[in-house]
């Protein structure tokens, strides 16, 4: 057992590692050496353009640049910003983190609990007029662009109609010594768009997973024993059916993570939501090529970890993984 | 004049409820939308005219043109620093400077300040755009205490003008011993300044504000607007709905045509238009990109740029950008200067004579693509344009398209904000548009299209000797007149450096609880000290007082 | 293989949800390739000064905010969000069959290292390649776009392809037939391609939708589809400061993003439950 924990997690590691290097490929492949752009279009002192081709190994071999990438990447230093000159890349990383993690935090929720809700009825009912209209309903968003959705939830519910603030995380004119109350207040209400706009266009995925796991799942001889026994039917379905769908609903929460962070440079650009996705999108217009590397490596770094994480649950959830 | 006429209604805001606010807590706060961070509202140190706005809170000058803008006129200036001035003779001023101004930290102001501050700035590494408005200064010297004596090589109508306006002096006693250049820029002073002006600095939160906080022993009058903080927002859709919802109090870039529609629906806001002193232009680089030495091959051609001029409809492009707020322009004189009326008419949309001047100079279509060629060259320029302008995104389709008419391709490039700046004033551009925010007086035209000016705002290498020796006799003797200040924008007309499109006005919202709101076309938020909010209306940020830590 | 796609095609549409999908894609298609003939060039400003102006006789969509009809946008935008999604789409598949083939055929150390490279290539969100690859182009051509969406979306349908192989490989059959001194290769790909064109079919079907959604993302980036070429994610994109006044010229593109997504979904479900009709 010990043994196939460790082994995963080499294989993680290793995983990284070629991540890395991809990254690194990808740079390279990029037309006009972007790393050459941080000392062209920013006004820059002598003395500084010096030390940025020393550190980012600017004009140097491609082997000494990739080694320089590599240990810079061990020791967990990813450069330096272009636009916020010399702020560290890991540290407007950090900064932004929280926000995305909070989003991203409460969408899973959202999702999780109206998605298993939503796709065990449909099994449940299936084939029936609630089946099809949640289906196309849930197809239909699934279907919109984020940023698009955003915008009209924006323009309708709080420009038009005034209920909830349009952007940002909080309200900047707060008075610092507001109880832990109204702060909680504030931020539920920023909170509540662009949570809704990125469950809305994702929640179909959830709907369809649970769906069809139940499905499969109450082809199962033990269900209609269970039956057969006289139990009522909402045991029945959330005691033992729903329960064996857990296994599979884990490859989704592996699943979920990239399309979380896709779908938030879009959604907290709109919502100028102070998280990973808008310091992505404003990189993006300031061409601040470090700080997206820098973003694509820890985003790239939590898929890997989630994955990893969700063998481990499996392992721990179905006995038949394990290695015996 | 014009400008009176758009000036009165906004005076006529204040005049009317200001009789009202007498009893009643009239203290108040007001927090600013600005576009770009203002980062060093220092002078010396000012770029962009979000760093010049907030400046002009902090520092005063000797004194400031009066609202008509004639800068011409001594008597039309207002004292600031200086109580009172008189000329000893036709090169000679005498500023007696206000013996109750004082830094904000308690030192007096005095003779010394504006002395050792004239001669940073008369230095060209410093500052060398100012340094060039600054030459036919001779001497500052301070005969005492509160005597300012300024002497200069010629004599000129401008004089009392470059004497006030470019100066806004430092405190000798904290920046003195800073060397100038780079370590005054990342000095002490400059992360907590002290300034003279009825707003004094408390903090800024980089990247997102930058608070001020009333002077209550300010000599002309304590402000009634405790509180003032500066919000950067750089996204349109971002400042619009922070202004909508309430989240700040007043906005200085309103998008001209969509923005009055929004504000409509607000009962707490409401537009005012105060004449600009911006011109925005289609600059024409004409040398080659990234290579000034050499000329544009295609660009450096004088036809070519006229076929250009002719080729764009003016009036169609301020009116579908600016709605009701602008006026095309033909030359570098935007709507609040004096001379605006002497710019002749230039020679119009003509699309079919611009189409047989670039015939006449041999470029023709011959492969039917719709770009005309010349020697297998075609016709196409790349026009730069910054992201994140509203203005911009309208203008620059409508001139793509103006030109696809007759037989320019343009390709339109968008770049973040600071890599739009460092190329443009590396020369690394062919089209550009650009929005200029000029001096009050008519002089500042020297920044940017004089030879001497390449050094700083002419980053197009625009240079004419026969202009410059022109603009020298206009500005700089007692010659100048308005037949001569016309003589000189027609030779910028019949240069084309650049095609003149429009003379926006301000379009500015404003919370409707306050009182007594004027705006300058120079200084738009140097009358903020005198502002005050209606007691009846007050809302929770008002009662804030003291600013947070 | 002709045969099973057409038995497959068949059972996906006594599918309501698949007709539908089929019919509303046909439709769009019509209109993407035949409808810019009919309607005025999308990049002519007839008068900017009136701007945005609200769906009318003249123009059943509205105009947008430089006053150009919507309507003939969004049809030669359709143009370009449905081509550039086909060909990516196109590339993707030729990419991924081909490394499916190999590492599924050659097994060993090619195997290991190209599905490990996969595994990486997987953990980086698309989106964020898309990224790196864009931004540092001050304009992209659309032929780079493309190249660009086709060369990063083949991962999936390798590690499809690749599980084919290896279940073909030690059928009876392709032994049979290496025993017969025929290579071993040209069975499988004989008899791979037929048993593999209903997943693939599923997974190009529905990477033709996520390329759309993709697409109109990096537009309205801004490092899509450049303007005055009109796309959907650009329109969208322009629009955003008219939101609250002039609404149609931000919701028509977005419907439109909406409806193609949609029925291409709907089309590759019904491919989906007519390939394994126990999902249904």
């Amino acid at each position: 057992m010990i043994r196939w924990i460790l082994r995963r997690l080499l294989q993680a590691a290793a995983t990284l590692v070629v991540v890395v290097l991809l990254l690194f490929v990808l740079m390279r492949l990029a037309p006009g050496d972007p790393l050459a752009r941080l000392v062209g279009d920013r006004d820059l002192a002598p003395g500084e353009i010096e030390l940025l081709r020393e550190r980012y190994g600017v004009g140097r071999p491609v082997l000494v640049q990739l080694r320089s990438f590599l240990a810079g990447a061990a020791r967990g230093d990813l450069g330096v910003s272009i636009e916020h000159y010399p702020d560290r890349v890991t540290s407007l990383l950090a900064s932004r983190l929280p926000a995305t993690l909070l989003l991203g935090g409460v969408v899973l929720l959202l999702n999780f609990t109206l998605g298993i809700w939503l796709g065990v009825r449909q099994a449940v009912r299936r084939g029936s007029r609630f089946d099809r209209w949640t289906g196309r309903l849930a197809l239909t968003a699934y279907a919109m662009p984020g940023f698009w959705l955003g915008l009209v939830l924006v323009a309708f519910v709080s420009l038009r109609w005034q209920l909830l603030p349009a952007a940002q995380m909080t309200d900047p004119m707060l008075p610092p010594d507001a109880d832990l109350g109204t702060r909680l207040v504030d931020l539920l209400r920023h909170l509540a768009l662009p949570a809704l706009t990125l469950s809305l266009t994702s929640i179909a995925l959830t709907m369809r997973h649970q769906r069809a796991a139940m499905l499969s799942v109450f082809r199962l001889d033990y269900v209609t024993a269970a039956r057969a026994r006289g139990l009522p039917e909402s045991q029945v379905r959330w005691g033992h059916a729903w329960r064996n769908t857990l296994v599979p609903m884990l490859t989704l929460l592996g699943l979920w993570l990239p399309i979380l962070v896709s779908g938030s440079v879009f959604v907290e650009s709109v919502f100028n939501w102070p998280g990973l996705g808008s310091l992505a999108a404003q990189a993006i217009a300031s061409r601040d090529y470090p700080v997206l590397l820098g973003t694509a490596m820890l985003v790239s770094g939590a898929v890997v970890l989630a994955g990893l994480l969700a063998d481990l649950g499996y392992a721990l959830v179905d006995p038949r993984v394990r290695p015996s | 004049m014009r400008i009176r006429r758009l000036l009165i209604p906004a005076l006529l805001c204040a005049a009317v409820p200001a009789g009202a606010q007498q009893r009643g807590n009239d203290h108040g706060s007001v927090v600013i939308i600005m576009g770009q961070e203002p980062s060093t509202p220092i002078p010396t140190l000012l770029n962009g005219s979000a760093n010049i706005a907030v400046s002009d809170l902090l520092f005063l000058r000797l004194a400031r043109p009066g609202p008509g803008l004639t800068t011409t006129e001594e008597r039309s200036f207002e004292p600031q620093l200086a109580r009172s001035w008189s000329r000893r003779d036709s090169l000679t001023l005498v500023f007696e400077m206000d013996p109750r101004a004082r830094w904000h930290d308690g030192v007096p102001v005095t003779a010394r300040d504006v002395v050792t501050s004239f001669a940073r700035v008369r230095d060209s590494t410093v500052d060398p755009q100012r340094a060039l408005l600054l030459r036919y200064l001779a001497s500052v010297i301070a005969e005492n205490e509160h005597r300012v004596v300024v002497k200069f090589r010629r004599a000129y109508p401008g004089q009392f003008y470059d004497a006030s306006f470019h100066v806004q002096p430092l405190p000798a006693h904290l920046v003195e011993q800073i060397p100038r250049g780079r370590a005054f820029a990342n000095s002490e002073y400059v992360k907590n300044p002290v300034g003279n002006g009825p707003y004094r600095w408390v903090r800024r939160d980089p990247g997102r504000q930058l608070e001020l906080q009333a002077n209550p022993g300010f000599f002309l009058g304590p402000p009634k607007l405790d509180r003032v903080v500066f919000l950067t927002a750089q996204d349109p859709e971002a400042q619009m709905n922070l202004l909508l919802d309430g989240t700040a109090d007043l906005f200085e870039a309103v998008p001209p045509v969509s923005g009055p529609v929004r504000l409509a629906r607000s009962p707490t806001t409401r537009l005012l238009t105060v004449p600009s002193l911006s011109v925005l232009y289609l600059l024409i680089n004409q040398r080659a990109p990234g290579d000034r030495e050499r000329p544009h091959p295609i660009l450096g051609d004088v036809e070519v740029r006229r076929a250009l001029a002719m080729g764009l409809d003016r009036l169609n492009l301020a009116r579908s950008t600016y709605g009701r707020f602008a006026l095309p322009a033909e030359a570098p004189a935007a709507q609040a200067h004096w001379t605006r009326g002497l710019v002749p008419g230039g020679p119009g949309y003509q699309p079919a004579a611009a189409r047989a001047l670039l015939a006449r100079r041999g470029w023709v279509d011959r492969d039917g693509d719709g770009v005309l060629e010349k020697n297998g060259v075609p016709l196409v320029l790349r026009l730069s344009v910054p992201a994140t302008s509203a203005t911009r995104a309208i203008m620059a389709p409508q001139v793509q398209e103006q030109l696809r008419r007759i037989g320019i391709r343009v390709e339109i490039v968008r770049l973040d904000f600071p890599v739009f700046i460092q190329r443009r004033n590396k020369g690394d551009f062919e089209l550009d548009l650009s929005v200029a925010n000029m001096d009050p007086s008519p002089s500042g035209i020297v920044q940017s299209w004089s030879c001497a000016g390449r050094a700083g705002s002419n980053v197009a290498w625009y240079c004419n000797a026969a202009l410059d020796s022109l603009l020298d006799r206009t500005i700089y003797t007692g010659d100048g007149n308005e037949k001569s200040w016309r003589s000189a924008y027609a030779m910028i007309q019949a240069d084309v450096p650049a095609v003149f499109l429009a003379s926006p006005a301000n379009s500015i919202a404003v919370h409707t609880r306050y009182r007594n709101v004027s705006f300058r076309p120079e200084s738009l938020y140097g009358d903020l000290w005198r502002w005050s909010v209606d007691p009846g209306r007050r809302i929770a940020r008002d009662g804030a007082g003291a600013p947070s830590r | 293989m002709i045969g099973s796609l057409r038995d497959l095609l068949r059972r996906s549409w006594r599918h309501s949800s698949g007709r539908w999908g089929v019919l509303a894609l046909t439709l769009l298609i019509l209109v993407a390739a035949f409808g810019p003939l009919a309607l005025p060039d999308p990049a002519a400003i007839p008068d900017a000064v009136a701007g945005a102006t609200p769906p009318s006789a003249g123009h059943p969509m509205g105009t947008d905010q430089l006053n150009r009809d919507l309507l003939s946008r969004v049809v030669n935008g359709a143009r370009i969000s449905l081509s550039v999604a086909a060909l990516a789409v196109l590339l993707s598949l030729t990419l991924g069959t081909l490394v499916g083939l190999v590492a599924g055929y050659a097994g060993g150390w090619v195997d290991a290292i190209l599905m490990r490279g996969v595994d990486a290539a997987l953990a980086i969100p698309r989106l964020f390649v898309l990224l790196l690859l864009l931004v540092v182009w001050e304009r992209i051509p659309l032929g780079a776009l493309i190249i660009v969406l086709g060369t990063t979306g083949w991962f999936a349908t390798s590690r499809l392809v690749r599980g084919e192989v290896l279940r073909l490989r030690h059928e009876p059959f392709v032994l049979a037939s290496e025993a017969l001194g025929a290579p071993g290769w040209r069975t499988m790909t004989r008899h791979l391609l037929p048993n593999a064109a209903g997943p693939l079919l599923v997974a190009a079907t529905l990477g033709v939708g996520d390329v759309i959604l993709l697409e109109a993302g990096l537009s309205f980036l801004g490092l899509g589809v450049q303007p005055p070429t009109p796309s959907w994610g650009g329109m969208v994109l322009e629009a955003r400061p008219l939101i609250v006044t002039a609404p149609w010229a931000a919701l028509f593109p977005g419907a439109a993003i909406v409806a193609t997504v949609l029925a291409v979904n709907l089309l590759g479900d019904a491919l989906q439950a007519a390939l394994d009709p126990r999902s249904a």
